[in-house]
């Protein structure tokens, strides 16, 4: 491809090198493709600066007139007393038990039903795609009490597989792998196959190394849903001791005050793992690992 | 078929006897079937309720203080945020893993009295000398249908805090907070400052929140012998000209004099008061120490009275006791509720949270350590309930005042169509419910 | 030029024509064994819930007394409910203008942040960022900012002589588009890197090929670009659809469906109708309402995806 239309390539080459354009144009390009970065960063980050930054504000410096983005004394003490008002620590170690559990499970589950429904010819494959689709679409806060109801027959309440195991396979993430498996090119796959491997060998050997990048974002969304999910944690588990950390934060949200300071503290800790879990991946995009596998 | 040996039968017997015997001796139950008391003796119950924030800690305490000055009742206790507790509630209830004891606003009793949810609690007050003492208001508050649901957990009124400072800049004598209507007009009015004339106030004279808020709008429409709903629950007060003159003179004052911001919440208008941009709030104790640390210079007073009288908010949180629990952790649950009520445990819960006590018989002296506390129960005479008696009270609230009052305030109509058309629906709901 | 970008290396040689059955039998086997944890849980905790749900859309339910049958009551008393068509209207509002938006957007941040710029790390951390942070305290956050007499946009916004009066939350015409910039702000980064991995998986000389056939800049995004990523676009617009046609999380926390319920969507009302007013059934009439309305439309875009889809 590359070298069809030698001459006519070559010319247009020669033009270009030769044409009296000077090369501000591209630094100023990028200059000001920097710049919108640095806005489009700004904006979109406000809310956790805003939230780092009044972590360390006294209490009596966070409703007040005029705002001030940036504290005007210092203060720690919101960091420290939060070990005292909550046991931060467990909730910590719980909610990494639920959302870590839940993520890796699921991602083995999710990736095996995903290649079979985009790789495999059975009958009825449709049906349960439409099936599984369908499941995306009916909102929680109708299946809540049936499933509630469920667990309480199973006797799973207070309990850690009453938390994890209906999380252990989920639709959206079927969804979003079988539509990324569809894309991957299947010559590898054919080639495996007419030499007589066995399909779990493809999946293991072939076709989940490429879809590393899927899988990172998919565990991403995975961990971070479930570290911030309040609601069903609270509803399976009557017990202090097995409670995770949104519901320590709500006990900073008063009905009528709120305590602010200590609040953010508690949540920016609570957003290191997420965060340095989204860091760790995003290095991964960056360093191109999306290929796809352009063999040729 | 084996024969027992007579040694076999002896030791059988004795050790059914001695079970028996064991079992009579805790002396918790009536009904065999459900004991449930750990080997001690203890009856273990539990408790739900919403007391997140600064008041959890108080609370903690009481039950802690509880559990350990006895052995035969320990209390288990869960808090959560509000509206996960109501999330929670029925569903674990109606699988039979309800909370034994749950705190809840008293106006939320009736939506679970009359469908069952809750045990009368008449005779814990024919049981308890004591309960005489509990604020007669908030005894009331929780009844429904003529039964008790309910005991006090707390009580207090909404009270007047105004900015000395701000009254002392606008020409106002710092120390004559508002007393009547046209006090209170006039002096919002002249407290509100537009100083570069865009249209948007940089200072207010009042803060009044009309939705997600503890009732603040509703004392205005008693002012005027007017009112949301009657005080037997039946008929809908919207459509009075009371209530109608009421809301148009106050609606006209924030919509057109700009006296308070439109569309406020509790917490908008709490903040609001909290960074000096308003001169006056109505509203409960629990903002006292937010705003003393604001370094607000301020006073309490009544709610300036309208022309029916002297009226403010009562507002109750209740114990009730889940209709399906056992009569041995029934009766525990009156215990615990009986030493939160006594004297010394109302003390240092009204010195903990701020609240005042659920108590007629707790002096200022003892309450001095914290001057405000006081006011906020010296008007429980005056103090009305919002919508009492009430059964669909989320309804009533969400769909149709709140609604009507937005509407008004964002001047898509005028009080009297406005209310008029929210008195028939909320009139069609309260006939409805039975 | 677009049959090249779309006709890629193919070494495979010929291959059985006729699938065996035993490959087919085999090939249904492994499929089975393949799906069955996740279909084994699916079936107990999701369908069996949702067939519960079901159920009870036909009856009268307070969870605390036992259902009462009412035939199809609740799916015809639908329509002569106010408060359904609003919600019904909101929901269509909110998914129609939020939808393009996101994709768009999304396709325009990774488009961007896949080219060597300065701050690109940065960009892609900062859009992605609000994706992970818990909506709950991010709200309370967002009202901070937001409110239009303490808050910090409007000081500043006020500074440079834009004031409003009731600021976004409270103004009836405003609460709405601002609960969509939330929901815009909050997933955008998770759309951005579904594009972003597509992005780059496309093979470099392809643009080399592209420049030297004269096509760069917006002819090589129109023309090799866009087609090349049908399949993310399409990933991205179901998933975007659907969330948005079920928006819930930054309603309840921002404006609980106010003012006067203005920005009360599908889901907003289903939750309204069953927790706050005990009636289940009709809320779960609702839910299949809505999950109707999703479903046809994501049949709808899968057959329009379907023609377009990129095949390796």
């Amino acid at each position: 491809m590359a070298t069809t239309g030698n001459t006519q390539g070559s010319a247009v080459e020669r033009v270009r090198t030769t044409s009296s354009k000077p090369h501000n144009p591209h630094r100023m390009r990028r200059v000001v493709m920097g710049a919108v970065v640095l806005i489009v960063s700004a904006a979109m980050l406000l809310p956790l600066v805003w939230m780092i930054l009044t972590s360390f504000k006294p209490e009596v410096d966070i409703v007040t007139y005029p705002p001030q983005l940036f504290p005007r004394h210092l203060t720690f003490q919101h960091y420290l007393d939060v070990w005292n008002r909550i046991p931060f620590a467990r909730l910590y170690l719980n909610t990494i038990i639920f959302a870590g559990g839940v993520t890796i499970i699921s991602l083995v589950l999710d990736s095996m039903t995903a290649y079979a429904l985009a790789r495999l010819q059975f009958p009825g494959r449709d049906v349960v795609f439409i099936a599984v689709l369908i499941m995306l679409m009916l909102p929680f806060q109708v299946t809540l009490i049936p499933l509630y109801d469920l667990l309480v027959s199973f006797g799973w309440t207070d309990s850690l597989h009453g938390l994890i195991i209906p999380r252990a396979t989920n639709a959206f993430g079927i969804f979003f792998l079988r539509q990324f498996f569809l894309s991957l090119p299947k010559d590898l796959e054919e080639a495996a196959r007419v030499d007589g491997a066995g399909e779990f060998r493809i999946y293991r050997q072939i076709v989940m190394p490429l879809a590393v990048p899927a899988l990172l974002t998919l565990g991403l969304f995975h961990f971070m849903y479930n570290w911030n999910d309040l609601l069903w944690p609270l509803i399976v588990n009557q017990d202090q001791a097995h409670a995770t950390l949104p519901s320590g934060l709500a006990l900073f949200m008063g009905q009528h005050v709120v305590e602010y300071g200590l609040l953010m503290a508690a949540s920016v800790m609570a957003l290191v793992p997420v965060v340095l879990f989204f860091l760790l991946i995003q290095r991964r995009f960056i360093e191109g690992v999306a290929t796809s596998g352009m063999k040729q | 078929m084996t024969r027992f040996s007579r040694r076999q039968f002896t030791a059988m017997a004795l050790g059914v006897a001695l079970g028996v015997t064991g079992c009579a001796g805790q002396g918790a139950s009536k009904n065999a079937s459900d004991g449930q008391s750990t080997g001690g003796g203890a009856v273990e119950m539990s408790f739900w309720n919403g007391f997140t924030g600064p008041d959890r800690a108080t609370v903690e305490a009481l039950v802690k203080q509880f559990n350990q000055s006895q052995k035969k009742v320990q209390v288990k206790m869960e808090i959560s945020p509000w509206d996960v507790f109501f999330q929670k509630l029925l569903p674990s209830i109606s699988a039979g893993k309800g909370p034994d004891l749950m705190g809840m606003d008293a106006a939320q009793l009736p939506q679970y009295a009359s469908r069952g949810v809750l045990r009368p609690l008449d005779d814990y007050y024919s049981k308890n000398a004591d309960s005489k003492n509990l604020i007669p208001a908030a005894v009331d508050a929780a009844k429904w249908d003529g039964k008790s649901y309910g005991v006090p957990m707390n009580f207090t009124t909404l009270e007047l805090y105004w900015n000395k400072d701000m009254f002392k800049a606008a020409g106002l004598d710092p120390n004559k907070p508002p007393a009547n209507w046209d006090e209170f007009a006039s002096m919002a009015t002249k407290l509100t400052k537009d100083t570069n004339g865009d249209g948007k106030p940089e200072q207010y004279g009042l803060s009044i929140a009309d939705h997600a808020t503890i009732a603040m709008w509703p004392i205005l429409l008693w002012g005027n012998g007017g009112g949301v709903v009657s005080e037997d629950g039946k008929t809908s007060l919207l459509g009075d000209p009371k209530t109608i003159a009421a809301a148009d003179k106050w609606a006209t004052l924030v919509r057109d004099g700009h006296v308070s911001p439109v569309g406020l919440g509790g917490a908008d208008a709490d903040k609001l008061f909290q960074s000096k941009k308003a001169a006056m709030e109505i509203v409960g104790p629990w903002m006292t120490t937010g705003f003393k640390d604001a370094g607000i210079d301020f006073g309490l007073a009544p709610v300036p009275a309208g022309p029916a009288g002297p009226v403010t908010l009562g507002t109750s949180v209740a114990f009730a006791v889940n209709a399906k629990t056992s009569d041995a952790k029934a009766n525990a649950a009156q215990q615990f509720i009986a030493f939160w009520n006594q004297k010394d445990s109302q003390t240092s819960w009204a010195l903990g949270s701020g609240f005042p006590p659920n108590r007629t018989d707790i002096s200022a002296q003892d309450l001095a350590k914290n001057p405000f506390i006081a006011a906020f129960g010296e008007h429980a005479d005056s103090a009305k309930f919002y919508l009492k008696n009430v059964k669909d009270f989320s309804k009533i609230n969400d769909t149709v005042f709140e609604p009507a009052l937005q509407k008004l305030l964002n001047g898509k109509g005028s009080a009297s169509d406005l209310f008029g058309k929210a008195s028939k629906d909320a009139q069609a709901i309260l006939g409805q419910s039975k | 030029m677009t049959t090249e970008a779309k006709s890629l290396p193919t070494p495979i040689p010929a291959r059985p024509r006729r699938r065996g059955g035993r490959v087919r039998r085999q090939q249904k086997r492994a499929a089975w064994l393949f799906m069955l944890p996740s279909i084994a849980v699916l079936g107990v905790f999701v369908v069996y819930p949702m067939s519960q749900a079901l159920y009870l859309s036909f009856t009268r339910y307070d969870v605390l007394n036992p259902a009462v049958w009412l035939g199809l009551k609740n799916y015809t008393d639908l329509p002569g409910d106010p408060a359904f068509t609003n919600a019904l209207a909101n929901t269509l509002y909110y998914a129609a203008v939020t939808t393009p938006l996101s994709v768009g957007l999304a396709l325009a941040l990774a488009v961007m942040l896949n080219q060597r710029i300065p701050w690109r790390a940065l960009g892609r951390t900062a859009v992605f960022l609000p994706v992970v942070l818990g909506l709950a305290i991010v709200a309370i956050a967002w009202s901070f900012l937001l409110d239009p007499d303490i808050g910090l946009l409007s000081y500043w916004l006020g500074n440079i002589g834009l004031t409003s009066n009731q600021g976004w939350l409270r103004d009836p015409n405003l609460a709405m588009p601002a609960v969509m910039l939330v929901g815009i702000w909050k997933n955008v980064g998770f759309y951005m890197v579904i594009y972003l991995a597509g992005l780059q998986s496309i093979p470099k000389d392809l643009y080399e090929a592209a420049r030297i056939d004269g096509a760069k800049g917006w002819q090589a995004f129109r023309h090799l670009t866009w087609p090349l990523l049908a399949n993310q676009t399409m990933l991205v617009t179901i998933l975007c659809a659907t969330a948005t046609l079920q928006a819930f999380d930054q309603i309840y926390v921002m404006t609980r469906g106010g003012p006067y319920f203005k920005t009360e969507t599908l889901v907003m009302l289903i939750y309204r109708q069953g927790f706050s007013e005990f009636r289940f059934g009709y809320a779960a009439a609702i839910s299949w309402v809505l999950v109707l309305l999703i479903l046809i439309l994501s049949l709808g875009q899968l057959v329009y995806f379907r023609r377009r889809a990129v095949t390796y």
